[in-house]
């Protein structure tokens, strides 16, 4: 299976958040409507659903074009991407009204206040996640698809 | 060449080589099944992914960072929706 690998990588990549996105909105819906966590679905959805899995096969495929240039282990690769989705997903959460900075810290969701001292420890659980999610499940996918 | 050297040619070489024999020595359909049998049976990817073996070759400090990300999230709950948001 030598051809297409940029598609092959692409699919391995974005296989990951698609199938998280069955959690993510199991996860909004509950939020919702067991904890009345004033959650706006068809805007919050955007970003996880339409964009997330696009960047992270965009992201696989970088590491594919990367590998024979300057090779960084896959975990460390995928532990770069949050520099990149963070502000992006803050950004597009403050664009469509549900994350707010105040002085407390970030309002999210109307409710959910996280201090401006949480988000170093956040981001940094965000690498780990990141980190260990491209080491051992996208890396497993690129196996499978022969493009390890 | 004449006809006849031709057909000389001709039984000698039927004289140097043996018939074929067409039928197999032994009966190969047994051998098969065995062959069938010794391959490995596909195990679906989940079963692959989360398989002792993969996991035992997991080190011990990815485990801890594990251990740390679950432990964060028990400790602040309330994340948990913006780590939905950003997955």
């Amino acid at each position: 299976m030598n051809t297409h690998p940029y598609l092959r990588a692409y699919m391995a990549g974005s296989a990951v958040p698609t199938m998280m996105l069955v959690v993510v909105l199991s996860g909004f819906l509950i939020a919702r409507y067991t904890f009345q966590i004033p959650i706006p679905i068809e805007r919050a959805i955007v970003f996880p659903m339409a964009l997330v899995p696009n960047i992270f096969g965009l992201w696989n495929m970088f590491y594919l074009w990367l590998r024979p240039r300057r090779h960084l282990p896959i975990g460390f690769h995928g532990a770069l991407l949050p520099f990149i989705l963070a502000p992006v997903g803050f950004g597009l959460a403050t664009v469509l009204g549900f994350l707010a900075a105040t002085s407390g810290g970030l309002v999210w969701f109307h409710q959910l206040i996280v201090p401006y001292a949480f988000l170093a420890l956040g981001f940094s659980f965000a690498l780990i996640a990141y980190y260990l999610v491209w080491k051992y499940i996208v890396g497993f996918f690129n196996g499978v698809l022969g493009i390890a | 060449m004449t006809e006849q050297d031709q057909k000389k040619i001709a039984d000698v070489l039927k004289q140097t080589l043996r018939p074929v024999n067409r039928q197999p020595g032994r009966d190969l359909w047994p051998a098969m099944l065995r062959r069938l049998e010794q391959r490995p049976a596909s195990k679906p990817w989940l079963a692959v992914l989360f398989s002792p073996a993969s996991l035992a070759s997991v080190p011990w400090f990815d485990w801890a960072l594990l251990a740390a990300l679950i432990i964060g999230l028990c400790i602040y709950p309330k994340s948990i929706p913006v780590w939905l948001y950003h997955f």
